[in-house]
């Protein structure tokens, strides 16, 4: 008897106190932060911001969202993003939860005044984050400002911002993307580019909507060394490797009416030949093509126009990223990864090249090959008139 | 006590499969980048030949534990003191197993709790496993958490396909040659699985001859989950952040994105983490109090176990407040002389005499 009595006292006092009741936050007592921001202080600060859901506004049926937002930016400066952190949780009544976090927006400021790796840190040693998170580059206003706009379909600004990459096929731009490529010495960093513009979205009221326009390429030391437009972009972003579909339009020839594509499978592979010490490379990005849009006399059922189609797409893609590839030397960075190709196929070369990779990139030869497949010319054959 | 051997593969593969995922990835990474997997794979060679030199001697020995045969082969005087050595290479593992996961606790999950807490649950927990049922118990429980262990930790590895980027690794070689390479395998080998604990378990095995086969096994499945984790972790993190992740399997589990919805499923692994841990320390206990009272002629080896776990959770406790004697891995000593002293030399002069001594014995009957 007395047996039991004693063994279920200490079973009860270990059940209460190895499942940790002691030390757990209950969701209602968390704050659930889904965006990330990172200004440029004055005095060599750095100021945070997180933007955290109202859960109790989340519940609401949409639509009349109006007049109360569903999230709260709260910001704070500090030495380091712990500490400001820190200085954000004191004046909350909620434990900051940043391990959902969706995106991380890093103003241009920021880039451009401070070391970027310096966040890196944070980010893989607190296990509180998950280096899932897109790291975006705020052009223009502050990253704070951008966390506190609201958007016309999404609750928050920073989802929306998530979902506009990942459903436009920009999925490879994670913060653990970015220190993988920043910890490699043949490869730079692109950033997604995101821009605060106004938008007329109905008739009474104009928007501001950051939205999408561009993309960073960063040098070793994560300067901005220049921006691509939407177009040059993509075609950088397919070039490195990292793109899954885009879309592409093209004029046809003598101006007689327009082509219009959707490229999936998107491909790239590198080759490289040498010539005494230095190399030359052939950079061949694939694709299979999906006609869509076609307003040209061209009647698609039949099977030379076909060919001449594919090998005339191939011809005009293989000169707009050309354009786009020799922009980029100019500017030095190599955020194809050509380096880290040359690396892994000449490593002994590699070994006296490496100091200096962004200089050297710009005096190596880069022709750029199109093999697109055209897949199919869509539903229609001859354009209906 | 008998073991079984479908328990002791079991066994011998959880227990080498929880240090695995915690220190030799990034101790090899560290040294020899991305070609990490040719260290931690020749450390695997190293480690299965060491287990199969040990099971000979085992089997020379099929009646005795290590500290009777020991005794047996080597003298009585000089037998107890070289046992010795192994006492403390366990009780250094014990306790670094459990600061190691106690830490681990308290930087992931639980801020606030002492750590002292937590430490006393978990031990307790060995304690009375090892009291109370001895390696019947540990082994029946290794039968239950084994299967789900090792195939949900095989299963992890092939949870980040979209961020894995086979090019990673190379070039294969040429950046770091052998030194680095031959570097990382000394630096890691030693923690990636602990035959010793075979010279005392094998005594337990019900069919010895199944027995060594199963200890075989499970230390194969266990290397090769290592060699895999290894390639896995380099594939989706690169050398560069490889080398410093100094829990990988745990950052490979946060990085883990399926279909943008099955996210943060690190909660998962932790639970299974600490099963791990539980039957490492209690087989670690356990053989530990049993050579203790065969070593000490003291027959009650449960009440040993007792007090082994008293002076444990002192010696943790203190090892956490000196750094210097808790965080040295890779010390000239242990690397030097230690690890290949208890693994290495004392197998092999034991199969050795053992070998000379069989002979002998034949050619005495002859």
């Amino acid at each position: 008897m007395i047996r039991g009595i004693l063994l279920s006292c200490v079973f009860l006092i270990l059940i209460l106190s190895s499942t940790s009741c002691a030390d757990f936050v209950e969701p209602n007592q968390l704050a659930f932060v889904i965006g990330g921001a990172i200004d440029h202080a004055e005095d060599g600060s750095i100021e945070v911001s997180y933007q955290i859901v109202i859960p109790s506004q989340l519940s609401s049926k949409g639509g009349s969202s109006g007049d109360s937002d569903s999230f709260v930016v709260m910001s704070a400066k500090g030495k380091d993003v712990f500490e400001a952190s820190e200085k954000i949780q004191i004046k909350m009544s909620r434990r900051l939860l940043t391990s959902h976090r969706v995106t991380m927006a890093i103003s241009e400021e920021y880039f451009n005044k401070n070391d970027v790796s310096k966040l890196f840190d944070k980010l893989s040693r607190d296990p509180a984050n998950n280096l899932r998170d897109i790291v975006l580059l705020i052009k223009g206003g502050s990253a704070k400002e951008f966390l506190m706009l609201k958007h016309p379909m999404e609750r928050l600004s920073s989802i929306a911002a998530g979902k506009e990459l990942q459903i436009n096929g920009l999925r490879k731009f994670t913060s653990r993307q970015l220190i993988v490529d920043y910890l490699s010495e043949g490869i730079r960093s692109l950033v997604p580019v995101l821009q605060v513009k106004n938008f007329k979205t109905s008739r009474k009221n104009t928007n501001p909507i950051a939205v999408l326009s561009g993309i960073a390429v960063l040098n070793k030391k994560l300067k901005v060394k220049g921006l691509l437009n939407e177009d040059e972009g993509s075609g950088a972003i397919w070039m490195s490797g990292k793109g899954t579909f885009k879309g592409v339009t093209i004029p046809w020839k003598n101006g007689k009416g327009i082509l219009s594509f959707r490229l999936t499978h998107l491909q790239r592979r590198i080759n490289s030949y040498s010539r005494n010490d230095s190399k030359r490379i052939v950079l061949t990005v694939k694709a299979q093509a999906y006609l869509l849009d076609n307003t040209t006399p061209l009647d698609t059922t039949d099977v030379d126009n076909k060919i001449e189609i594919q090998k005339y797409v191939n011809e005009q893609i293989q000169k707009e990223l050309q354009l786009t590839m020799d922009k980029v030397q100019q500017w030095g960075p190599d955020v194809f990864g050509i380096g880290e190709h040359l690396h892994r196929k000449y490593p002994y070369w590699w070994k006296s090249q490496k100091d200096d990779w962004d200089e050297k990139f710009k005096n190596i030869e880069v022709t750029v090959k199109a093999d697109i497949l055209l897949r199919s010319t869509g539903a229609t054959g001859a354009p209906l008139k | 006590m008998k073991v079984s051997s479908y328990q002791l593969f079991w066994l011998i593969s959880i227990s080498s499969m929880i240090v695995f995922s915690y220190l030799p990835i990034q101790l090899a990474a560290k040294e020899s980048r991305q070609d990490a997997w040719i260290s931690i794979l020749l450390g695997c060679m190293i480690m299965m030949a060491i287990t199969w030199i040990m099971l000979r001697v085992c089997m020379q020995n099929k009646d005795k534990t290590l500290v009777g045969f020991m005794k047996n082969l080597l003298g009585t005087v000089l037998g107890k003191i070289i046992v010795t050595v192994y006492f403390l290479l366990w009780f250094l593992q014990i306790s670094s197993i459990a600061r190691g996961t106690v830490e681990f606790q308290n930087l992931v999950m639980l801020h606030n709790t002492p750590m002292i807490v937590i430490l006393l649950c978990f031990l307790f927990l060995v304690a009375y496993s090892v009291y109370r049922g001895g390696i019947t118990a540990i082994s029946r429980c290794a039968e239950i958490i084994g299967p789900f262990f090792v195939f949900i930790l095989y299963g992890q590895l092939f949870l980040n396909p979209q961020d894995m980027d086979m090019k990673r690794i190379l070039p294969i070689y040429a950046d770091t040659g052998w030194i680095p390479i031959l570097k990382g395998t000394l630096y890691s080998f030693n923690y990636m699985v602990d035959p010793s604990v075979i010279l005392m378990l094998f005594f337990f095995a019900e069919n010895k001859r199944t027995a060594s086969r199963a200890i075989l096994w499970g230390t194969a499945v266990a290397m090769i989950w290592g060699v895999l984790a290894t390639l896995v972790v380099l594939f989706v993190t690169g050398p560069g952040m490889a080398a410093e992740l100094v829990v990988p399997v745990y950052t490979l589990t946060k990085i883990v994105s399926i279909l943008n919805f099955i996210q943060n499923i690190d909660a998962l692994f932790i639970p299974l983490w600490l099963l791990g841990g539980f039957i490492k320390l209690s087989v670690y206990l356990f053989i530990l109090s049993y050579g203790l009272s065969e070593w000490t002629g003291f027959k009650n080896w449960k009440l040993i176990a007792c007090l082994t776990t008293f002076i444990l959770l002192a010696n943790v406790i203190y090892s956490t407040h000196n750094l210097r004697i808790g965080f040295t891995y890779t010390s000239l000593f242990q690397i030097g002389f230690f690890y290949p002293f208890v693994y290495i030399a004392i197998p092999l002069i034991l199969w050795m005499i053992g070998s000379i001594r069989q002979r002998r014995k034949a050619s005495n009957i002859n």
